[in-house]
């Protein structure tokens, strides 16, 4: 698929510039809300019209561009885009009953405002593309993005997701269940045995391209399912490894278990899929849950492959074998939507 | 690379609830812009709007739906999937297919349902049946649920190119082997978000739109769903074959959040690159469905786009003059449109026009005309500059 | 209310509404809001007017008559003076 050569990940852990992954960070009521950086790449002028999810979208970007000539692509997955600013003109429209609105909140909320603003901030004219598919919204940027350089291998593209916590998205997902109830701590997130998980946010962005040499890792594959049937996922799982690393065995996988007990079903039978010498690491007490989680696992993946290690903490089983080549990356969101990815 | 073909299409939009009604309404210059009937705003009999004829509840029943917390705007999509897949002749079996891809296009998705969004967000309540139903993602996922489709899903908003962008990201998946056949097109249903963001811009008019004119006032927002089954040619024997899907172009203007540059780059950009990718001239283009929805900005920089282009621009028209600016779903209807000029060599009138835009000299077609046409551009340029450009040529 | 002291009121409202990162009190009163100057554009000229309508009452239709009124603080100030209802 492709080759990654910088990347940067703003999460609630100390992931973006200094990175300690080893001491976590603890969620507060039920979240885990990202640390911010300094914005000090956006002109002001541009900062003061940007929701959160712009912003750390923004500010994942200009990191990962700031060595670099301009990417020949922009590529965004996200879900909800600037949904605080979304709720905000509706707001407006409730509280003003269809009146005189300002229409800041209505441009900035569009779920295409990052990849937008990253085009207007680089005067980047190129192809620019935001997915929006929910839980696999970053793994069809990712498919889009290998496609582009396929086409064009001479080229760089910028690729990456983000989502934020706003309290109105918190709202609808914690009244449609996919948040704890109780009083949850990300520390024991895997003992609970109750349902929901805890919410999160974050941006990684990735430059790519189709050239090996000095790249801090390679995605070789990626696919997506839709289904609610582990055996369904399971299968998909051993066609995935057969065909993509025959012969090769998975040294970690990196698992999007979340705490909810109902999704449970889909991790196990994919554990069971694998060799018993593959490591098990685990990341979304580290994130959170939200749609496009599955980029910061890839972030990860690539923390992992360069630095040989594993903070102990994501650790839920170790890998028998001493290097980190091969890691695969299993993702559920909401039951339906499953994706693997192989990162090397 | 494959030759990409479209062998069936679906739509539903203010001038008729499938393709050969769509036809006859273009044919006959029908507007089907009108002042608000079934919807519930403030706006109500104020704002000219392109509101397909059915409401939710009827539309519901027409398609025997029963699942709670399907939105106006999935009901919509599964209208005219239904049509494109039996257009194309797809078994149930090939729907299903695991080497069938589907990719969509929304911007409002279930935020249609403005105010249960409003309940919800502020957790008014226990929450109502449409909890899932909010983001764009939902409606792939409502057509995934109920036609059961195991094949990629992907959901494309980039504001008012949203469904180019589908159709051009199905086109590859299939080029690239990721697909066998691509179900692309789009979404959207009137809201009072949307209705009141871009009456906030102050870009919404209230007259009828008139895209191209020197004094036009503004746009008149629309809703439609449209989709086009693309296949390769290796696929297809002895069935028929609409048109092909010779070039694409995606572009950004990189100049503003909301509005394009005067100089139209990013609308020229994407043309350029479409035209590239279908190895062909300027001169080699018939005809135009532009995006022409009838702002002062949109029709000002696509025009100097055009001219830069082609020095003189060959025929074409706005259809949004017909129904109103869909959104998400603007630029599969206006593919399905471009498909039936080639299929039957006419181009349709461009409604509401008076006089050109100053110091352009340019004025859209404005009768039905019988013409030979073997190669047609449709452009959709929106929110964000993304610029998105798509050749469809005669097959 | 002097006109000194609307200044004051209209620079603060103007910072808060825009999300500036200017102080208010740094906001010359004859410094050209759009292009030069505070550097705002064609959406801020549009919130600008949402400002006037629900904080003094007034309202402009076209935001092209709205930009020969917001040319600097001066002239905004002026107009409020001529036209508030509240």
């Amino acid at each position: 698929m492709f080759y990654i050569h910088h990347t940067a990940c703003i999460s609630p852990q100390q992931s973006f510039l200094q990175v300690d992954l080893e001491r976590l960070r603890e969620s507060v009521n039920n979240q885990l809300r990202v640390i911010e950086p300094d914005y000090n790449g956006i002109p002001p002028g541009l900062l003061r019209r940007m929701g959160k999810a712009v912003k750390i979208g923004v500010g994942a970007a200009l990191s990962v561009l700031q060595e670099q000539t301009a990417p020949d692509g922009i590529i965004i997955g996200t879900a909800n885009g600037g949904m605080e600013d979304c709720i905000k003109f509706l707001n407006q429209i409730i509280e003003y009953d269809e009146g005189i609105l300002a229409p800041g909140n209505f441009v900035q909320s569009t779920t295409n405002a990052i990849a937008s603003q990253l085009g207007l901030l680089t005067r980047n004219k190129s192809y620019n593309v935001t997915h929006v598919h929910r839980g696999l919204a970053f793994e069809n940027a990712m498919t889009d993005a290998a496609m582009m350089i396929a086409e064009n291998p001479s080229m760089n593209f910028l690729v990456g997701a983000v989502d934020e916590i706003s309290t109105y998205n918190y709202n609808i997902d914690y009244l449609d269940g996919w948040y704890k109830k109780q009083p949850t701590s990300n520390v024991d997130l895997y003992e609970t045995q109750t349902e929901g998980s805890l919410a999160g946010e974050g941006a990684a962005m990735f430059l790519v391209n189709a050239n090996p040499e000095s790249a801090l890792a390679r995605v070789k594959a990626v696919y997506c399912l839709h289904t609610e049937d582990e055996r369904v996922v399971a299968a998909g799982l051993r066609q995935f490894i057969a065909t993509h690393s025959p012969g090769q065995p998975i040294d970690w996988l990196v698992s999007g278990e979340n705490g909810d007990r109902r999704l449970n079903r889909y991790y196990e039978a994919c554990e069971k899929v694998l060799d018993e010498d593959t490591g098990i690491c685990r990341f979304k007490h580290m994130s959170g849950e939200f749609p496009t989680a599955s980029a910061m696992a890839l972030w990860i993946a690539c923390y992992m492959l360069r630095e040989e290690t594993i903070p102990r903490h994501m650790i839920k089983r170790a890998s028998g074998h001493t290097k980190v080549r091969n890691v695969l990356i299993y993702n559920n969101f909401k039951s339906l939507q499953h994706s693997f990815m192989l990162v090397t | 690379m494959s030759r990409i073909f479209v062998t069936g299409m679906g739509i539903i939009s203010a001038i008729g609830e499938n393709v050969a009604a769509n036809r006859w309404s273009l044919k006959q210059g029908v507007c089907g812009i009108t002042t608000l009937g079934l919807f519930p705003s403030k706006y109500s009999g104020v704002l000219p709007c392109g509101e397909i004829k059915l409401d939710t509840q009827s539309l519901r029943e027409k398609l025997k739906a029963r699942e709670p917390g399907m939105t106006r705007t999935s009901l919509l999509a599964r209208h005219a999937f239904e049509e494109a897949v039996q257009d194309a002749e797809m078994t149930t079996a090939m729907i299903s297919a695991p080497d069938t891809a589907l990719v969509s296009a929304t911007t409002v998705g279930g935020m249609c349902l403005t105010d249960e969004l409003y309940h919800d967000a502020h957790r008014e309540s226990n929450g109502s049946v449409y909890l899932s139903s909010y983001d764009c993602g939902s409606v792939a996922i409502d057509l995934q649920k109920h036609f059961r489709l195991s094949g990629l899903i992907n959901t494309i908003n980039t504001a008012c190119s949203s469904s180019a962008n589908a159709i051009m990201y199905g086109a590859r998946l299939i080029k690239h082997g990721k697909a066998r056949r691509a179900i692309v097109g789009g979404v959207d249903s009137l809201s009072k978000f949307t209705l009141n963001g871009f009456n906030a811009l102050h870009i919404l008019s209230h007259e009828i739109c008139q895209p191209f004119d020197r004094d036009r006032k503004g746009l008149n927002l629309g809703e439609a769903a449209a989709f086009l089954v693309l296949e390769k040619e290796e696929d297809i024997t002895n069935r028929k074959v609409y048109s092909e899907l010779t070039g694409y172009g995606n572009a950004n203007d990189s100049y503003h959040p909301s509005s394009l540059s005067d100089e139209g780059e990013g609308p020229y950009l994407s043309m350029k690159e479409a035209l590239a990718m279908a190895k062909l001239e300027p001169g080699d283009i018939g005809f135009v469905n532009a995006h022409g929805t009838g702002t002062e900005n949109n029709d000002a920089s696509e025009s100097q786009a055009m001219i830069r282009l082609f020095g003189k621009p060959p025929a074409f028209a706005s259809t949004k003059s017909n129904t109103g600016h869909t959104l998400g779903a603007a630029g599969a209807v206006e593919a399905v449109y471009a498909t039936l000029n080639l299929l039957y060599q006419e181009a349709y009138a461009s409604l509401h026009f008076e006089v050109a835009i100053e110091g352009t000299a340019l004025e859209p077609i404005q009768d039905y005309t019988s013409m030979p046409i073997r190669h047609i551009m449709s452009n959709s340029f929106g929110f964000g500059g993304n610029c998105s450009s798509l050749i469809f040529s005669k097959a | 209310m002097e006109t000194a002291e609307l200044k004051q009121q209209l620079k603060k409202q103007i910072v808060e509404f825009l999300n500036l990162s200017v102080k208010p009190e740094d906001i010359k009163d004859k410094e050209p809001l759009f292009g030069e100057g505070l550097g705002l554009d064609s959406i801020d000229s549009i919130e600008l007017i949402v400002l006037l309508s629900r904080e003094y009452g007034i309202t402009i239709q076209d935001p092209k008559e709205g930009r020969k009124v917001l040319v600097d603080i001066d002239t905004m100030v002026e107009y409020i003076e001529k036209n508030r209802t509240k």
